[in-house]
Formats: C-alpha cells, sequence, structure tokens
C-alpha cells in the first residue's frame, strides 16, 4: 500500500473513528446533532457559498474546456492553418457556460437581502437559503460538467477538421448534445430559486435559535 | 408533534435530492458523451458517411442527462416555502436523487466507454452496428431503473401530506 492510499483513504477514515469514539466515550455524544447544525447555521452562509459556488465552478469549467480545446486548435493549427477560425465557435460553446454562471449568480444575489439577526431564522429563509446553495451547486457542477464534456468534443473537432475540412460540421453535433447539459442545470437553478422569497425579516422558529 | 415531524431544515434535503439528481446525471451524460465523440471523430476521419449512424451513443448519453432533469423537475415541484414540509420527505427526495444520480453516472459510464469502442469497430465491419445498439439498449436501461424506482419513492411522499398540520 502505497503512501497515497494510506493518505486519503487511511487517515480521513482513522481520524473519524477516533473523534467518534471520542464523543461516545466522553458522554458527549449529542454533540453530533445534524439538525442543530443545520438550524445554527446562517441562510446567509448558505446562500453566499452558493452563489460562490456557481460562479467559481461554471468559470472552472470554461476555463478547462477552453484550454483543452485551444490546446488542439493551436497545435493543429501548425500544419493546417485554416482550421484556427473557423474553430473558434467551439471556444464560443465553452464561454457560454461561463455566461450561464455569471446569469444564475446575478439572478441568485437579487435574493440577498440585509435583515439583523434577531429576524433572520424563519422558515422562508432557511428555505431560500438551502435553495440557493443547492441551485448553485447544480449551476457549478452541471456547467463544470459541461464544459469539460463540449472541450473534449472540441478537441477532437479540431483535429478531425484538420484531417477532413467537411468533418468539421458533422462532429461539432456532438458538441451541440454537449452543450445541453449546461442549458439543464440553468433550468433547475431556475426552478429551485422560482418558489423561494428574498430574505425578508420575521419572527424566528422558536425552537431554531440557540445564541 | 407536527413541529418535529416538519423542523425547518427538511427542504435542506429535498433541495440535496434535486442537487444529486441532476449533478451526478450530468457527470454520466458528460462522460458519454466526450467518450463517444472522442470516437466518432476517429472514424469520421476513415468512413465521414458513417457519422450519421454512430451519432446514437450520444443521443443515448443526452437521455440519461433527460432521466436526470426530469426526477429534479419533480421533485422541485413539491418543494415550496408556503406548504408544510415533513423531513420524512425530504429524505425520501434525498433517495429517489440520489437513486436516479448514481445510475445515471453507471449509465453514461457504460454508453461512453461502448460507444468508443464500437464506432472504432465500425470502421472495419459494418455488421457490428446491431450489435453495438443492443449493448447500448442495455446499457440505457440502467438509468431508467434509477428513473422508475425515483419516480416511484416520489408518489410515496403524496401520502404524507397531512403530517405538518
Amino acid at each position: 500500500m502505497g503512501y497515497k492510499t494510506y493518505a486519503s483513504f487511511g487517515l480521513p477514515t482513522f481520524l473519524i473513528i477516533i473523534v467518534a469514539l471520542y464523543l461516545l466515550f466522553t458522554d458527549s455524544g449529542e454533540a453530533f446533532n445534524v439538525g442543530r447544525f443545520l438550524e445554527e447555521t446562517s441562510p446567509f452562509v448558505w446562500g453566499s457559498l452558493g452563489i460562490g459556488l456557481c460562479i467559481g465552478l461554471s468559470v472552472l469549467g470554461a476555463g478547462w474546456g477552453i484550454f483543452l480545446t485551444g490546446a488542439s486548435i493551436l497545435g493543429g493549427g501548425v500544419r493546417t492553418p485554416r482550421i484556427s477560425t473557423k474553430n473558434l465557435i467551439s471556444i464560443i460553446f465553452c464561454e457560454v457556460v461561463a455566461i450561464y454562471g455569471v446569469i444564475m449568480g446575478i439572478v441568485y444575489s437579487s435574493k440577498l437581502q440585509t435583515v439583523s439577526e434577531a429576524q433572520l431564522y424563519t422558515r422562508d429563509n432557511y428555505f431560500t437559503g438551502y435553495a440557493l446553495f443547492f441551485g448553485g451547486l447544480t449551476v457549478g457542477f452541471c456547467n463544470l460538467l459541461c464544459g469539460l464534456c463540449v472541450g473534449i468534443a472540441g478537441s477532437t473537432a479540431a483535429l478531425a477538421d484538420a484531417a477532413d475540412p467537411t468533418l468539421f460540421v458533422k462532429v461539432l453535433v456532438v458538441e451541440v448534445f454537449g452543450s445541453v447539459l449546461g442549458l439543464f442545470g440553468l433550468i433547475i437553478g431556475l426552478l429551485m430559486i422560482g418558489n423561494a422569497k428574498e430574505f425578508l425579516p420575521g419572527s424566528p422558529v422558536v425552537s431554531a435559535v440557540r445564541i | 408533534m407536527p413541529a418535529e415531524l416538519c423542523p425547518p431544515y427538511a427542504p435542506f434535503f429535498g433541495f440535496a435530492g434535486v442537487a444529486s439528481a441532476m449533478i451526478f446525471s450530468t457527470v454520466g451524460a458528460a462522460f458519454g458523451t466526450a467518450k463517444a465523440g472522442i470516437g466518432i471523430a476517429g472514424l469520421g476521419t476513415f468512413k465521414p458517411e458513417l457519422i450519421m449512424k454512430s451519432l446514437v451513443p450520444v443521443v443515448m448519453a443526452g437521455i440519461i442527462a433527460v432521466y436526470g432533469l426530469v426526477v429534479s423537475v419533480l421533485i422541485a415541484g413539491n418543494l415550496t416555502p408556503s406548504k408544510g414540509y415533513p423531513l420524512a420527505a425530504g429524505f425520501i427526495h434525498l433517495g429517489a436523487g440520489i437513486s436516479c444520480g448514481m445510475t445515471g453516472i453507471a449509465a453514461g459510464y457504460a454508453i461512453g466507454l461502448v460507444g468508443d469502442s464500437c464506432v472504432r469497430a465500425y470502421v472495419h465491419e459494418q455488421r457490428v452496428f446491431v450489435s453495438m445498439i443492443l449493448i447500448l439498449i442495455f446499457a440505457e436501461v440502467l438509468g431508467l431503473y434509477g428513473l422508475i424506482v425515483a419516480l416511484l419513492m416520489n408518489t410515496r411522499v403524496t401520502g404524507l401530506a397531512g403530517t405538518c398540520d
């Protein structure tokens, strides 16, 4: 067994077991309380994390796709310079994924209104916080995967174009199927936030706040 | 009793279900599309006239993403801030989302690898096409099983409608 296996599987398992046994044997097992954690964390945490992950992961996907495609276009362009202009459309397909992330970031950030701490912990605000977090996560990861997929497809399209100019339009169909994945993420992101109201002050849910 | 059964953090698990259904099936769909696309471009450099028929793996990988979309839309439709949302419903939705998503990863992975190697064989031997379609159908059906289980679990949630009043 190498160092990597021990570090990635052994160490986290060991730490988790030690912490769990410590809590168990010092009669503080109640300290592990998922419900209390979810009630205590501010909805602003969830909302801000969601928006940050939304734009961050989308741009990561777009950048990854652009460098995958760009490297192939530039490499193939050494021998066949004619491919460089037509294959920029693959780069644009990847860029569009980042635009989706920006749009969703703007839409989500309109829900982040200032509410004082004493009036924050209402049912609706919890709902909006969770919707923003998972909506941002969905949009971000779907755009990341879409960017990767379109990047790989664009890279192969560039090299196929270099081999035979008639192939470009046919291999572009694969890219179109790939780019539809980002669109699905956008749709689900919008659907999740559709019912959620913005952060509004209200009377806190009684069981929740333990200041 | 209703306050304990419908805590304010119940939508966390519901939304986690929506996110898992969409994200994990997109993993499968993206892998399938990219892997099969590599094979198709390779096929195209030798036999360009066969490209249209060999786009089948890419279409089937796209369908995996549609399965995830369907389950996500279905679960998200049940999540509203005004109506009471029991914690049990949240866990059921999380399970439904995970079932659809993980089977989507499996199906997309299979479709990608099968599509890639079969279209490369299609260049040399045209009769491989029918076997490729059959194998792809069996791989696609894995995602369908996940969708069916997710839909079945989702119908259970309607039985919990009155617990929050």
